[in-house]
């Protein structure tokens, strides 16, 4: 066989390409045309089932990592983002607490528990209180330091006596519907708090006042704010963000 | 000598061939869904604070080179395709360890002279192909380093990933913020030798395609057979026109 064309080259030993290699080339193409095809797209509708397995098995992966031990720290000479420390809430206008349509606001800490409390904002401030200086980490990317002061979930799981039964915990707020279930292993660690002030400040309408869930166990959108309700569940039951389609567990 | 005749080899195993084109699918996947990640806060400094050294704060990634649709679809992709990417990498990794490949990607002794004496061929300074084997010293080097950085990127990742529950990991980084710092720049050295590993093939060796396909090469189309620069010498009539004097 002559070397002289080079189509010889191209095609292997001056063969004409059989099939194996028409296929081979076919699928070649196929691949790289899907892949620029899915630019900016969501990618083949068919994948859903391999990203949900994904998602599962990360989420076993990532609760076995899990540690009451592992704390957040803020690295040395990060200063508070004070200010800068960005908010949103999904309602229309800034969510604010109403006493004259809602009465005094308390917390309530129910579901599966032996004695379901109504928590006022007075009663928690009197409450074992722990400050914390902490990284809040958004799903987006940017991280914002925090002096935070509140109670301990634990601490109300324990009051309450929530049952061993109730793996997961509900935050609901009155944010609209916003809420974000965790499991009880997250919420009991040592740095989810229930919060009411921030950098020595009672927390403000714009961070969720009168009392939020702050932790740096979890992704930002997991830290319900305009909190009303600590719910012991057997089940979880997603969240605001979580239906939206981002990860339940959302954990760091 | 008249006309070179055929000498096919077999270039590649299996493994390494089916290794490579996967690591190629993971990779844009893992690329482009990490870009559409860091347009949902494209920058580094920390709320309330600065960051010395990326000039482009605030600048984001066109959204056609981004994958994933949005940030939370981007998400899952990022995290499903990283188990492929990894556990790819380990298998190729394992298998040149245990089949001795790994030496044909070493960097020999004389790595920097043989490094320029090819970059000298590249810039017509120097006028023959200096001597190689299956790679040469260029390639050599772009092949070795690429699996390390590909472990920065991977190790960075797992501390993004998990900044408080691997919270020593982001600390030997630097923290969070320079952990992410790192990551992007390990992706965009990837980006850099993938892209020049690509335009190199098709500019230099594009018979080594086929190599990496079918496993074969043809030794007789080799750059060195071809004296080949980048877009020139392309043909194997060429190489046969050039030896012709010496007949």
């Amino acid at each position: 066989m002559s070397d002289r064309g080079g189509r010889g080259a191209a095609c292997g030993d001056g063969r004409p390409m059989g099939r194996r290699g028409f296929l081979r080339t076919a699928s070649g193409l196929l691949v790289s045309g899907g892949l620029l095809a899915a630019c900016d797209s969501e990618g083949p509708r068919s994948a859903q089932p391999l990203l949900d397995f994904a998602e599962r098995q990360n989420e076993r992966l990532e609760r076995g990592l899990f540690r009451h031990t592992s704390m957040a720290r803020v690295p040395g000479g990060a200063r508070a983002a004070g200010d800068a420390f960005p908010s949103y809430h999904i309602a229309d206008e800034e969510p604010e607490w109403d006493v004259a349509t809602n009465g005094t606001w308390a917390l309530a800490v129910g579901g599966l528990v032996r004695t379901p409390l109504r928590i006022t904002l007075e009663a928690l401030m009197a409450m074992p209180r722990v400050t914390q200086r902490v990284p809040h980490y958004c799903v987006e990317g940017w991280t914002a330091v925090a002096e935070v002061t509140g109670v301990r979930v634990r601490e109300l799981a324990t009051l309450a006596g929530a049952h061993p039964q109730a793996g997961y915990v509900d935050f609901t707020s009155f944010d609209e519907g916003y809420h974000e279930s965790w499991d009880r292993e997250s919420a009991e660690h040592d740095q989810t708090l229930v919060v009411y002030a921030k950098d020595g400040q009672p927390l403000s309408p714009k961070y969720g006042a009168p009392a939020r869930v702050h932790s740096p166990t979890r992704l930002g959108y997991k830290n319900t704010k305009y909190l009303t309700s600590v719910m012991f569940m057997a089940d979880r039951n997603g969240g605001y963000w979580t239906d939206r389609g981002y990860e339940w567990y959302g954990g760091t | 000598m008249t006309e070179s005749q055929p000498q096919v080899v077999h270039r590649h195993h299996w493994i390494v061939r089916v290794t490579h084109w996967a690591n190629a699918i993971a990779l844009v996947l893992m690329i482009g869904s990490g870009l559409r990640i860091y347009n949902a806060f494209p920058g580094f400094a920390p709320r309330g604070e600065s960051f010395c050294c990326w000039p482009w704060e605030g600048s984001m990634i066109a959204d056609n080179l981004t994958f994933g649709g949005w940030l939370g679809g981007a998400r899952h992709w990022h995290f499903a395709a990283m188990w492929p990417l990894v556990m790819n990498g380990l298998v190729y990794l394992g298998f040149i360890w245990l089949h001795g490949e790994w030496r044909d990607l070493v960097p020999r002794r004389g790595f920097v002279r043989d490094a320029l004496a090819m970059a000298k061929f590249y810039l017509w300074i120097a006028g023959e192909h200096p001597r190689q084997g299956k790679h040469n010293a260029l390639q050599r080097g772009a092949y070795f380093v690429m699996p390390y950085v590909a472990a920065v990127s991977v190790v960075t990742g797992i501390a993004i990933w998990k900044p408080v529950q691997l919270g020593w990991l982001g600390a030997l980084m630097g923290g969070y913020a320079w952990a992410r710092y790192w990551h992007f720049l390990a992706m965009a050295a990837l980006i850099v030798l993938s892209v020049g590993h690509v335009i190199m093939v098709l500019a230099v060796d594009p018979y080594s395609l086929r190599a990496m396909l079918t496993g074969r090469y043809n030794a007789s189309l080799s750059p060195e057979a071809r004296n080949a620069r980048p877009l020139v010498n392309l043909l194997p009539r060429r190489a046969a026109k050039a030896e012709a004097p010496d007949e």
